[in-house]
Order: C-alpha cells, then structure tokens, then sequence
C-alpha cells in the first residue's frame, strides 16, 4: 500500500495557534475541540503543579501553550474556563519563585489578558499581582508586574476615575507602608504612588496619606522616597503634563508638503486624516480647562503633626543614622511645611543651631533651610540668636568673601520673613559690609539695606535710609508691622470697582438731568429703552465694557443735530456741575480709616454680580499695568511677587550673590561656549561631522554623494558611448542642454 | 544519544537503547522505574510515532509490580494524551492505557482522579459530552455541532476508543474477590510497617482539598454510585448511537454494553436493568 499524503489542513491542525484561529472565528463549532484541549490543559496543569520545580522543558513548554490558548479564548466559553483564572492565580501564588521564566511571564500575561477581555475585574487582577510584586526575589518578574500594575491602574482610570479600584489599591499601599515599618517594602507604595501621581492618575489626598505613612517610616530608603515624593513630587508633574504638550506635536504643513510630493497612497492619505485628527484634539486639549490640581504639601492632612513628628523622628533623634544627605531632605521638607503652612516648632530653631558654622558640610543647605522655616508667626527673640550666630561664625572680614557672602544674604532671607529678629547694632554692622571689596558680600549686604528701608527704616542709620523711606517715615506711609500683625485682607481691587461704579452713577445720573431738559416725550421713551437694558446689563458680562458707550449712542440717536463729541463735553462738565461735588470732597477729607470702611461696605451690602467680576478684574490688570510701567513698585514687593513661596528656598539662593563679581575661567568659558555645539574629537570639516552624523542614524547619502562614489568602471560605458555619438544625436544633446539651462537647470532655479 | 534530541530517529534510538538494558537479564536499571518513567512519559505526546512505538515496548519491558505507584502520574500524562491534537496521539496512548490496565488495573480506576476523570477523558475524545453541550446552549437554540477532529478518522479509531473505553469501565466494575481471612492481619494492621507507599493517600491528609472528579474512588460500589449519578446516561446514549452504526463500532458498542451491564448487577444497583 502506498504511503498516505497528509493533507494539509490536517497538518496545520495539530498546532495550537491555528485551533485558536479557528475558535475565535466560530466558538460554537469548535467547543468540542477546545474541551478536548481544556482537558488537556487540565492533565499538564495537574502534571506540573504535582512538581513544579522539577517539571521537564517540554512539559512546561507543553503547559505554557496551553495556558496560551485557554487564555486567548476564555472569554467564549466562559463556562468551561470558570476556574481558569483561579488556577492562574493560584500557580503563581504557590510557584511564583520557581516557576520557568518564560511560563511565569505567561501566566501574568494571560491574567492581564483575562482582565482585558473582562474575564476577571481590575481588582482581583491587581490583588494578585501585587503581593508577588512584593515578595518575588526575581528582579525581571518584579518590573514586569511594576509596569503591569500601572498600566492597569492607568487604563483603569483612563476614561473615568475608577474611585473603587483606587481606593482598594490605596488602603493596600497604605497597610503596606504602615504594617511593618521596618521593612523595605514600602519602597513598592512609594514607587507606584509616585508614578501615578505624576501621570495625574491619583491626585487627590489618599496617595499623599500614603506617602505621609512612608515619611514616617523606620527605614531609610522608604522613607527618602516618600521625601522626595514631597519635595519634587509636583515638578515631575508639571514637567510630565508639558511633555505630554509638546511631545506629540505634528507638524502639519510638512505633513501636506509631503503629500503633494510622494506618491498618493490609501496609507499616506490616512497618515494624513490622523495628524488632522491630532491636532484637533491638541486644540480641543489647549481649550479645555486647566486641570486643578492641588499640590501634595498642600493635601496633606494635619501637616502641624506631620511635621512635629518627621523632626523628633528623623532630626531630634540622636538614635537616627540617616546619612547626612538624606537628613537634610527630611530637614527641607519640614522646613517647607513649617514656611508654607505657618507651623511652629519651636525646638527646630534651637536643634539649627549647632549646625550653622561655616566649617559644617552643606552648610547653604541648611541655611536655606532656615530660612525656609521662617515666617512670620515665629517668636523674633526665637530667631535672633540663630541670627546672631550667623553673623559672627560667617560674616566677619577675616573670613572668605563666599562665605561671608552667603551669610549675608541667608540673614537677608530669614529678615525677610521675619523682620523683626533684627537689632539695631547689628543690623547696622551688617549694612557697613557694603563697602567691602568683593562684589558678592557688597551686592549681599546692599540687599539687605534695601530690604530694612521697606520694612523697618528705623532700624538703619538715618544716612542709609534713602530718599523715600525718609519720606515715607515722616508721613506715616511705613509703618513697621507688629508680631502676629496680619495684612487686613479683602477684595484685591474692590476700591476700584467702587470708584468706577460711582462715576458711572455719575454719569447716568448727568444723562438723566439732561433728558429732563429734553422734552418728556423722548425721555419717556428712553426711560423704557433702559428699563429694560438696564436688568441684562447688570449681569452680562459682555455688555458691560459697552455700556458707556451704549448709554449715549441712545441719545446721540434722539438729538441727531448734536454731534457726539460736543455731547460727551457737556455731559461731563453738567455732571460734574450737578452731583459730583460731593463724593471728590468726601473723597479727600474723610480719613483713609473710613474710606476702607466704605469700600468694604460695598462687598458687605451688595450682591456682586458676573459682570462686576469680570469688570473688577479688568480694573485690577489695568492697574497692574499703570504700576508696572509706573515702576513705583517697591523691589522687594517684585521679588516676593516672582518668587513663589512654595518654591521654597535652595542652597543655591544662599550661594548666588558670592557668585556675582566672579570673572569665569577660560575653561568656564570655552565649556560655555561648547555646549550644545557637535562633539568634536579632532579636527574635521563640519560637514565631515554632519555625514558621520547621519551614517550613524542609519540615513542615506544624498543622490549627488551617490554619483560620486559610484564606481568608475561602471561610468565609464556612459563616458565611452559619449565620444561615440553621431552628429545628429550631440546636436539634440546640446540643444536640450540649452533649453534646460533657460529653464535654470535641472532643478528650475530660474522658476 | 538522547531523550530530548532534535531528531526522530535518536529520540527512537535512545529509548530503544534504555528498553534493551531494562530488558536485559539481570536489568540494568540504576535510576530505577520512577526514574525512568519521570524522564520518559512526556515522550507519550511525542510528534513520532516511531517514538511512541517504542515507548510502549518500554513501559511493557517495565517490571509490573514497580509501576504500581506511580499509577497517578502516567494517568496524568494518558488524560493530557488522550485529548491530544493529533488523532494518532490519541491512539497511541490508548494502548498505553491498555498496559497500565493490564499492569495495575485496580490502581488505576482507584486512584485520586483516576475514575472519573479518565471517564471524562473518554467522552470528550468520543465526543459524548454533556458539559460541552451545556455551555453553548447559552450562546443560542441550535445544538452544537459534532465533533469533528476526534472522530475524523474514521470508524476504527472510534472502535479503538469505545473497546477502551469497555475495557476501562469492566476493570473498575470487576467484582472485587473477597479478602481471605488471615489471623494476624488484624495485628499487622496495627503493628507492621505498610509496604505500600503512601498507604493513607485516601485520607488526603496533607494534599490540598480534592473535588468529586479528583476524589478517589476505593471500592467497586462507590465508583457504580458516581458513574450512576454522572456519566450513565451520557454513555448509554452515545453507545446506542454507535451500536446503531453497526460494523466495528457497532461491535465495539455491543462490548461497552456488556461492560456497562457487567457493572450493574452488584448489590447496589441490582434494581436496574
């Protein structure tokens, strides 16, 4: 008998990838199959979990092929597969350490897919991965899960913010920080914390608990994750969201230029519909409204506790052995929440104490970090001494000009939150270094007197003072602010809207008087006109900016003889006349106690409405203006204005005036001038380097480099044949040339 | 040579080569028969068949009272070949079945998973299958349709089956032969060593929780009662089908018949038939 052919669907049949094929196309016909193959999967599972660790290659390749298709298809017969992801889960709990590498990441692939395909929800997905995330020794599976987790959680919360499946991965990362304090586990809640916070995943106060926990955990490393979280955790955000912005940025112009070019493709034309796509949502993105996020310091639930215990913990504990490095980022960050949220710890001052002299390492830091925790709610008597100190370790002429530099200018900074921890003679001794030699203690020291001439003239000779804090002094204008004094608060610009509400008044009041005079028949009928302007101009935001302008138009309308401008006159000189004279007196001659008082009375007696809001902010940036251009505004006032103080204050801010004055090297310079410039190793032509450059991006020379280094042998038919040409054929040769060249060439300059 | 080797006819080869040692008089065996059988029983969904020939002169070469306890494991490797893609594999391993049946039948239909989910084994390969049925009636009113890569070789494959199948089920239906009264078996049960390895395996002392398919079924009555209640009437239906069909499966049919007749005349299913 002959040998039987093998058909060919037979032979592909006895692969599993083709079965699967066929089972998604039609699930129903092929159920026999896939139980045939469940079995089967069951047997090796049973196989392999009798002996894990021992199992042969080809039983786990065996197994993991399986797991593959029952994965693939366990959303068509969910019957069937009920217990599938149960075994999954369980294999990986019981033999996550000794599984096979590749079976193992089948395994959490195939939960992953389950839970795509809606078999098993987020939060028994995440459950499982979790706890082997923690615990696995392998350093490849614990990134492939990390990348899992967040990849679910981000998908999870892509459309809406799944509040659940948060919650229960928060308590999770929360027990987790918080069961064993010792342990370096909690380093996984940091970790996933952050990289949910900065992707905007999690950005309510239950991550920032978390973090709070890992703050105040007994290890070293938890606890500089949860720090850093704090003290830069908001930046990576921020850097995160412009990425975003920027990096899918299409150009649309080329994208057309390329269009007209290359050849029209179904491919090339979809290209195109996608980048017209994109930027309409970049455009829809741009439009839409900012997203308010608050920052993590500021979510933070009781940070007065928090910060009392992050210093007696890791500060005031002698016991603690953190490395110098990561106890200054603990200190940065309790000093941050004592500036930013006007704590008091009081023993923090006095623990700075021994660590202000110049011979301490970091030394900036730390003086950055004072003034950081200064405010203007801590106790001056507090302070001076840590002032005082200051002073005599850093700032004396036998010290180097750096380092009384920076002395100088960390006094300045503490001064500046705290005017009043400064006393006369000191002040005074201070202010005398600006006629030292170095630029940067001058530049320091003249800081701080034009500091003391704004806040507390008196404290400075009468010959510092200057010009305008003299006058300011003898007209009452400065005043020192006592201990615990608060700014009265209020509606920024508020004195403005009723300004300008009581020159509109004026003027309608003006127009009224006239119309009387104008006969009664047209007043009456202007009368209604207004009525009914009168309710919608009160609210709409629009027609304020108008409504001056509207008002008289109506009655340039009613006398057409007048022109407009010979109204306007009138108008303001008979209100002036009629009703004015009043409110300038009062103006003038009440006290500026009882002007305050008046102001406030209209946000205490009136409703404002959208429109006054709009017009109130409209006011308020017109003043802006007139002041900047003005320049009236006081330096100091700017530069509390550009800095932000939850920046908070770096070593840096300490270390800059030395830095003023200081002539660069030529190295400083050279590296300057190099940077960003190509890498140039010896000496080569640019263009040399440009080639080099595009051979090592793996692009192509251009089409005029080609024919230069073709071979020669290969023109040299073309150079031969040339010589060879009939009379005929060099004529047409030249005249084509001709033509070409009127043309401009080739490339068609000439066009 | 070597077991895992790329070639066919090395795989054959070695295999050949550990038959021809056990084989030998004395048998040189130095990993023993749990050696052997652990290294060797994934061959049993090997891709040649001249492989898997030699497998099975192997396991015949294998001393019988040897494989008894490992009974569990090669039923594992026979369910995974029994449902095996390819039709020839599925054969094959029947004809391992056969042996085991013959070496350590009261075992196999004995031990943890060993009646029941070999049974289910058998009625998806014969594609008598309830549970199949039962969970695609959700998908819609048409019945499913037969299956077609079990049964596509035709009727001597589905003979093959179904006398297996007969064969299985007369085993564990075998009217167990009464335990001669021995005197001092009173006094070894309490006092002697067992010679069996793990002779308390049915109390699953430290196994994880078995289900009804995994539980072990000891006696002849309990293996009737859940045959009974599970699989009776799905099998009596597909072998009237095949009866129907008459030639080698209608006579292959006829045998499952008076296997499955054997096993109700016991005393607790003496009511039926």
């Amino acid at each position: 008998m002959p040998k039987r052919k093998v058909a060919a669907l037979e032979k592909v049949e006895a692969d599993l990838v083709s079965l699967q094929y066929k089972i998604r196309r039609d699930p129903r016909s092929y159920a026999q199959e896939f139980y045939d193959q469940w079995l089967a999967y069951d047997a090796q599972r049973q196989i392999f979990v009798s002996s894990p660790a021992t199992a042969s290659s080809e039983d786990v390749k065996k197994f993991h092929d399986l797991v593959d298709l029952v994965a693939h298809v366990a959303n068509l017969y969910p019957e069937i597969t009920a217990p599938f992801p149960d075994h999954l889960k369980e294999l990986l709990n019981q033999h996550h350490a000794v599984l096979d590498k590749e079976l193992r990441e089948k395994i959490v692939g195939s939960l992953v897919l389950l839970k795509r395909k809606d078999v098993i929800d987020s939060t028994s997905l995440l459950t499982t991965l979790f706890p082997i995330l923690i615990n696995t020794p392998s350093k490849t599976l614990r990134s492939l899960l990390y990348t899992k987790i967040i990849s679910d959680l981000r998908e999870a919360n892509n459309k809406t913010t799944n509040h659940k499946l948060n919650r229960t991965i928060q308590t999770v990362l929360h027990n987790l920080v918080t069961s064993d304090r010792t342990s370096t586990k909690g380093m996984w809640a940091c970790r996933i914390t952050r990289e949910l916070w900065r992707r905007q995943v999690w950005n309510d106060a239950r991550p920032v608990d978390v973090m709070k926990e890992a703050c105040l955990s007994d290890n070293e490393k938890v606890v500089v994750g949860g720090v850093r979280f704090f003290l830069g955790g908001d930046k990576e955000r921020e850097e995160a969201l412009e990425d975003d912005a920027s990096d899918d940025d299409v150009d649309l112009k080329k994208v057309k230029h390329q269009g007209t070019i290359n050849k029209k493709t179904k491919k090339r034309s979809k290209q195109y519909e996608k980048a017209i796509e994109k930027i309409k949502k970049q455009e829809k993105k741009k439009h839409a409204p900012h997203p308010l996020n608050f920052s993590a310091l500021h979510l933070i639930h009781d940070p007065q506790g928090f910060a009392e215990k992050l210093f007696q913990k890791h500060l005031q504990n002698t016991k603690n052995k953190f490395s110098l490095e990561n106890k200054l980022l603990v200190l940065q960050l309790v000093t941050r929440l004592v500036g930013l949220h006007k704590l008091t710890i009081i023993s923090l001052y006095s623990w700075f104490v021994k660590y202000l002299s110049p011979k301490q390492a970091n030394v900036t830091s730390f003086l950055a970090s004072l003034a950081q925790a200064t405010h203007n709610l801590v106790p001056p008597d507090v302070i001076e001494p840590l002032i005082v100190k200051i002073a005599n370790e850093f700032v004396s002429e036998a010290s180097a000009v750096e380092v009384c530099a920076a002395g100088i200018n960390s006094i300045r900074e503490v001064a500046m939150r705290q005017p009043l921890c400064m006393n006369e003679t000191l002040l005074q001794d201070l202010v005398m270094y600006q006629k030292s030699k170095d630029k940067g203690v001058v530049m320091a020291a003249k800081g701080l007197q034009s500091l003391y001439r704004e806040v507390y003239p008196e404290l400075l000779q009468k010959k510092f003072r200057g010009k305008q804090a003299t006058m300011g002094l003898r007209s009452g204008e400065i005043k020192l602010r006592r201990f615990g004094e608060e700014e009265e608060g209020g509606i920024e610009g508020l004195e403005l809207l009723a300004r300008y509400k009581e020159e509109q008044k004026k003027k309608k009041a003006a127009e009224e008087a006239e119309e009387d005079e104008n006969g009664e028949k047209k007043a009456k009928k202007d009368d209604d006109e207004e009525d009914d302007g009168f309710n919608s101009d009160e609210w709409e935001i629009g027609s304020t900016d108008s409504e001056s302008s509207g008002g008289w138009i109506d009655v340039s309308s009613d006398e057409e003889d007048d022109g407009p401008a010979k109204k306007k006159a009138r108008k303001t000189k008979g209100g002036d006349d009629d009703d004015g004279d009043e409110a300038p007196d009062l103006v003038e001659k009440e006290d500026p106690a009882a002007e305050a008082e008046r102001i406030t009375k209209l946000a205490t007696t009136t409703i404002l409405t959208p429109a006054d809001l709009a017009k109130l902010q409209e006011l308020r940036r017109e003043a802006k203006l007139d002041k900047m251009l003005g320049t009236t505004q006081s330096k100091r006032k700017k530069e509390l204005i550009e800095k932000h103080i939850e920046d908070g204050v770096t070593a840096e801010d300490i270390e800059l005036p030395a830095m003023l004055g200081k002539k660069s090297t030529k190295e400083e310079r050279v590296a300057l001038a190099r940077d960003g410039k190509p890498g140039r190793e010896e000496h080569k032509s640019t263009q040399a380097i440009r080639k080099s450059k595009k051979e090592a991006e793996g692009k192509s020379t251009t089409n005029k480099e080609k024919a230069r280094k073709k071979n020669f042998l290969m023109t040299i038919g073309k150079a031969r044949a040339k010589n060879k040409r009939s009379l005929v054929e060099t004529k047409k040769a030249l005249t084509n040339h001709i033509a070409k060249s009127k043309q401009g060439g080739r490339r068609r300059n000439g066009v | 040579m070597c077991i895992s080797a790329k070639s066919d006819t090395q795989r054959r080869e070695a295999v050949a080569y550990i038959t021809n040692q056990i084989s030998s008089t004395p048998p040189n065996n130095p990993v023993g028969t749990s050696g052997v059988l652990s290294k060797l029983l994934p061959l049993l969904s090997d891709a040649s068949t001249s492989v898997r020939a030699q497998l099975l002169k192997l396991f015949r070469a294998l001393p019988p009272s040897e494989v008894g306890a490992h009974v569990e494991k090669i039923l594992m490797y026979i369910r995974g070949g029994m449902t095996h893609l390819s039709p020839d594999i599925r054969t094959d391993t029947l004809a391992v079945l056969d042996w085991l049946l013959d070496v350590a039948g009261d075992e196999v239909v004995s031990c943890s998973g060993g009646w029941l989910k070999t049974i289910n084994s058998f009625s998806s390969m014969l594609g008598w299958n309830p549970s199949v049925g039962s969970a695609m009636t959700s998908k819609g009113w048409t019945t499913a349709s037969k299956a077609t890569l079990g049964t596509k070789k035709g009727p001597e494959a589905q003979a093959r089956q179904i006398q297996a199948l007969a064969r299985f089920l007369e085993v564990g239906f075998k009217p167990e032969a009464p335990i001669p009264v021995q005197s001092a078996a009173y006094w070894d049960s309490i006092y002697r060593l067992p010679t069996t390895p793990n002779p308390f395996a049915y109390l699953n002392l430290f196994g994880i929780p078995r289900d009804e398919e995994n539980e072990m079924y000891l006696d002849r009555g309990s293996r009737q009662r859940v045959f009974d209640a599970r699989w009776r009437a799905t099998i009596a239906t597909g072998m009237e089908g095949a009866r129907k069909e008459g030639g080698t499966v209608g006579r292959a049919a006829a045998a499952l018949g008076r296997a499955l007749n054997g096993g109700f005349d016991g005393p607790e299913s003496g009511s039926e038939n």
